[in-house]
């Protein structure tokens, strides 16, 4: 019954933040389907995309997250009418301004992912796995975490200079 | 350089009967509007101790009013005073406020999102020729050298939509876009290139959270990143609470800042907070066609959507 399992040097740890309503149940169909996907992704639902603040993803990264998944109703079938909507405007922002920090945006994917899309949910889940297992650890932010304190760079060119310039 | 181009870039932008006479309007407006009892207090700048400094300051009274000033000092950005951070300024009845063309933009902003009401203020425009940089030098005139950056790429010189305009334009010239020309080199870069950049200056931030206090919009009672249970954003000088900060800071200002740059020029530590706003600001224009001017809107472009918005980015 399950697929032979293979061994990999890095297993990604992907995030997964989803819509009670519409990916939470389709990820539940594709688990009752017999479905097969990677056991690397985390699933935090909430109650609709629009409950998902960009603070989640910045903090899902921080503490360690190597890929994420955003995901919720198609347009239109939104549980509370309109938080897709609104939660689409904001995340099309958000990737733009993550952009422009540095942060590399194949690690954050969103999709939309109805209940019945059982097949769908498998296919995204294991095109990010598969994509961040080749693009490796995030390692960014992991660094900034492990800085302790104030990380003031003291080996500037500047600073160089005046070490020399000490007789 | 040599030392006819440092004699080029010191000579004043403006004359200074251009500053007495902006500073006359005000004060004659000021007065009129006090002593007829139409306003309560107009907040507007007085001078500071040190020559070419400027405090904001709150006149209630026709003498206090003969001693508001409009100078090249006069940095501030007094819609501050009139979000609910300051509330008790706005509670005794209607006030007048002495705006420049980027306060304007924060009053009209702050208008579109409920915070004020234009039948409760009096604006007193002001023809603004630009005002000094966080780290210029005071003693000198306003030149291309002291200028602040936003106003080398200032639209908003005449107030539009006001009660009175003070002063009028001069003739100014058309000076380089510094800040411009920094984001499209920032651009230009990658995206491991720019990390380097933004970790370099969010590094360096003590976290004394002046962005967020000088800043109109952010006028909640409490910030979400200074709750805990649960922390969304770490609240000590850490490099990694720094970069989160940072970035929620340029989201929550998306597409409702209207760049005044006061985050900037209060940063103790001189990060370049003023890029993130523009870039923000580019970008929503570019999706949403959304930019902020002198006239309320009443919905920001993430307070609203379409149902044709761009999803190319969703799988």
């Amino acid at each position: 019954m399950h697929a032979e399992k293979v061994k990999h040097d890095f297993e990604p740890k992907i995030v997964a933040f989803v819509c009670t309503w519409c990916t939470y149940a389709g990820a539940d169909l594709a688990g009752t389907s017999r479905m097969q996907y990677p056991s690397n992704v985390r699933v935090v639902k909430f109650p609709c995309t629009g409950r998902i603040d960009p603070v989640f993803i910045l903090r899902a990264f921080q503490k360690g997250a190597d890929g994420i998944l955003v995901s919720g109703c198609h347009p239109g079938d939104c549980h509370y009418m309109a938080g897709n909507f609104h939660a689409r405007r904001r995340f099309a922002a958000f990737r733009k301004l993550l952009e422009f920090v540095g942060v590399d945006l194949a690690r954050l994917q969103f999709s939309w992912v109805s209940a019945a899309e059982g097949g769908k949910w498998v296919e995204v889940v294991t095109e990010l796995t598969e994509r961040i297992r080749a693009m490796g650890p995030l390692e960014e932010f992991k660094e900034l975490e492990l800085e302790e304190c104030w990380s003031g760079k003291i080996d500037t060119p500047e600073l160089q200079e005046a070490y020399k310039a000490i007789p | 350089m040599t030392n006819t181009a440092q004699k080029l870039d010191t000579i004043p932008l403006v004359d200074s009967g251009y500053w007495s006479s902006v500073t006359e309007a005000i004060r004659t407006e000021a007065e009129r509007l006090l002593s007829s009892g139409e306003v309560t207090a107009v907040i507007g700048y007085r001078a500071g101790r040190r020559s070419g400094t400027a405090l904001p300051a709150i006149a209630t009274s026709p003498e206090q009013a003969r001693e508001l000033v409009f100078s090249p000092g006069c940095v501030n950005n007094l819609a501050l005073y009139l979000t609910k951070a300051k509330k008790d300024v706005a509670k005794k009845g209607k006030v007048a406020i002495v705006a420049k063309g980027c306060d304007l933009k924060a009053l009209a902003g702050l208008m579109g999102e409920s915070q004020l009401k234009r039948e409760e203020l009096v604006i007193i425009g002001v023809a603004c020729a630009g005002v000094y940089g966080a780290s210029a030098d005071r003693s000198l005139p306003l030149s291309e050298e002291t200028i602040a950056r936003k106003c080398r790429e200032c639209t908003v010189h005449a107030p539009e939509g006001v009660d009175l305009t003070a002063g009028s334009v001069p003739a100014l010239p058309q000076l380089s876009p510094e800040e411009a020309e920094e984001l499209a080199r920032l651009e230009a870069m990658t995206p491991r290139e720019r990390w380097a950049f933004w970790t370099e200056h969010f590094s360096r931030c003590v976290r004394c959270m002046a962005c967020r206090q000088v800043c109109p919009f952010c006028y909640c009672e409490q910030c979400y990143c200074d709750r805990n249970r649960p922390q969304g954003v770490e609240t000590s000088p850490r490099p990694a609470g720094n970069t989160a900060w940072h970035i929620v800071r340029g989201m929550h200002l998306a597409g409702r800042c209207a760049g005044c740059a006061e985050c900037e020029r209060a940063c103790p530590m001189d990060i370049p907070l003023n890029l993130l706003n523009r870039k923000m600001a580019q970008e929503l224009k570019e999706l949403y066609g959304h930019e902020a001017g002198i006239a309320p809107k009443e919905k920001g472009p993430l307070a609203e959507y379409r149902e044709d918005d761009d999803q190319s980015f969703i799988k």
